[in-house]
């Protein structure tokens, strides 16, 4: 499979070639989605939904998605006296050599005149997007990220082992592989520091699910319910191993704690900055996955979540009354291993194989729909 | 071919039903080059546990290749495991929670 990526100038390459529109904050909203609404081909929105204080969090995020490889450009919109200052925001991202710019409400004098300069500024990112080098790419370059939502039995017996099968290949061909979802990894702190590349991986794994355990024990919502009982599962290990399965087998390179990209290839855990969730849920974890410099995210869903998020999203689905529902929103059948038809090792060989098709341009359901949750 | 069960680990002690079973069913678990032929001592629903080999008391049994806690007393290969004859290592004090005391 030939994978022609786009190359940017800080050296990354993307699989996507889109411009960012980003709202500096929640008041800017409004003009940034005028503004892709006049422009819907080849934007995304993203920014910060909250309020004038600069928090990092938000801030650490925005930025490291703007600087994400899918980007050409980037268009910061604020209103002018918020923390989150638009023009820094511009200059953060710029440093990843691409075209950025930054206009204010305030400044331009209103929502009309601002809209009528950011759409001048589009137009031209835009052209310069559709200019973007394209390049030769191998599955060494891709940086997959792992999501599972709407859970259920077969999400454990099934598509989360499924995704942990495309894992090994991935890494077994030079890739990286992350997921989050540490406070569904309970009782899994042992294994996985055992899977650890170095005493530092090790510690940080443990403080991860430490911390998660203690979150869960502390605030009651402890993932474990009678429900889990009468579906089958024994005990709360046995349903964190149904959530490990995803990570395969390969070694943990360590615990990813700040937005940017993994320093090193392979096997990552990835956690997202304190307070940088700007919304909550899986299209808030594929979010951070792109932060962290995924291409594409697998989303596993027993119940079948249709959400979406900035990177392409291959949702792997295993319950077979659920497919029937919502076929329209899966990318890959994995009821085959339910009915005992397939092993979870041939579905992981077809969910690589998709993988490779959607770096090379094949469009996922939640891209073709504009699944772009953010 | 039609897997009535799926065998997560090659080491596994518990393979899963993809189907609600009978008692009496038999059933083969397989993976990569092992095959056990067992045959229910019990009902099995879909997503529940049956042994694929006798286990002893206090022993642990494997799923996903990683132990899911103990076996409360000896448990035969086709029978049922569950919370009555399994208890985790960590957090079993949520099964009392749950009114589940094996």
């Amino acid at each position: 499979m030939d994978i022609l990526g786009y190359l940017r100038p800080d050296g990354q390459v993307g699989i996507r070639n889109h411009v960012a529109i980003i709202y500096s904050v929640h008041c800017s909203m409004f003009v940034a989605q005028k503004l892709r609404d006049l422009f819907p081909v080849g934007t995304q929105l993203f920014g910060v939904p909250g309020g004038c204080g600069l928090r990092q969090g938000p801030f650490n995020k925005i930025t490291a998605l703007g600087k994400h490889s899918s980007f050409a450009g980037a268009l910061v919109v604020g209103l002018g006296c918020e923390g989150t200052d638009a023009y820094m925001v511009a200059e953060e991202i710029a440093k990843s050599g691409k075209p950025v710019e930054a206009i204010k409400i305030n400044e331009e004098g209103g929502d009309l005149k601002t809209i009528e300069k950011g759409s001048r500024i589009l137009v031209k990112l835009l052209q310069h997007a559709s200019m973007a080098e394209r390049v030769a790419m191998s599955p060494a370059d891709l940086i997959v990220g792992q999501e599972c939502g709407g859970s259920d039995a077969t999400s454990g017996l099934a598509s989360n082992p499924i995704t942990g099968a495309a894992a090994d290949l991935l890494i077994d061909a030079g890739g990286t592989y992350m997921h989050s979802e540490t406070s569904e990894l309970l009782g899994c702190a042992d294994v996985l520091a055992a899977r650890a590349v170095d005493e530092q991986a090790a510690r940080d794994i443990r403080e991860a699910i430490e911390a998660a355990e203690r979150q869960s024990f502390e605030s009651g919502r402890f993932s474990w319910g009678y429900g889990n009982i009468l579906g089958g599962l024994t005990s709360i290990e046995e349903k964190s191993y149904g959530c490990l399965a995803k990570s395969g087998t390969k070694p943990l390179q360590g615990v990813l704690k700040t937005y940017g990209l993994p320093p090193r290839k392979g096997y990552w855990v990835q956690v997202g900055e304190p307070g940088s969730g700007t919304f909550h849920g899986d299209p808030e974890g594929i979010n951070q996955f792109a932060a962290c410099g995924a291409h594409l995210s697998y989303f596993t869903t027993g119940c079948g979540s249709t959400t979406g998020g900035l990177i392409p999203v291959i949702k792997v689905i295993a319950n077979t009354r659920r497919m029937q529902l919502i076929e329209d929103n899966a990318d890959l059948d994995a009821t085959p291993v339910i009915r005992g038809e397939k092993t979870i090792q041939e579905m992981g060989e077809e969910l690589y194989r998709l993988t490779l098709e959607v770096a090379a341009g094949k469009l996922t359901k939640s891209e073709i729909y504009q699944h772009f949750e953010a | 071919m039609r897997n009535k069960v799926i065998l997560l680990h090659i080491k596994d002690d518990v393979a899963t039903a993809l189907t609600d079973l009978q008692a009496s069913d038999k059933v083969t678990a397989l993976l990569d080059d092992r095959a056990v032929d067992v045959v229910l001592a019990q009902d099995v629903a879909f997503g529940h546990k049956v042994a694929l080999r006798d286990i002893a008391e206090g022993e642990e049994i494997l799923k996903y290749g990683m132990p899911i806690g103990k076996a409360l007393c000896a448990i035969h290969a086709g029978e049922w495991v569950h919370v009555h004859n399994c208890r985790s290592h960590r957090w079993g004090f949520h099964n009392d929670t749950y009114g589940l005391q094996a």
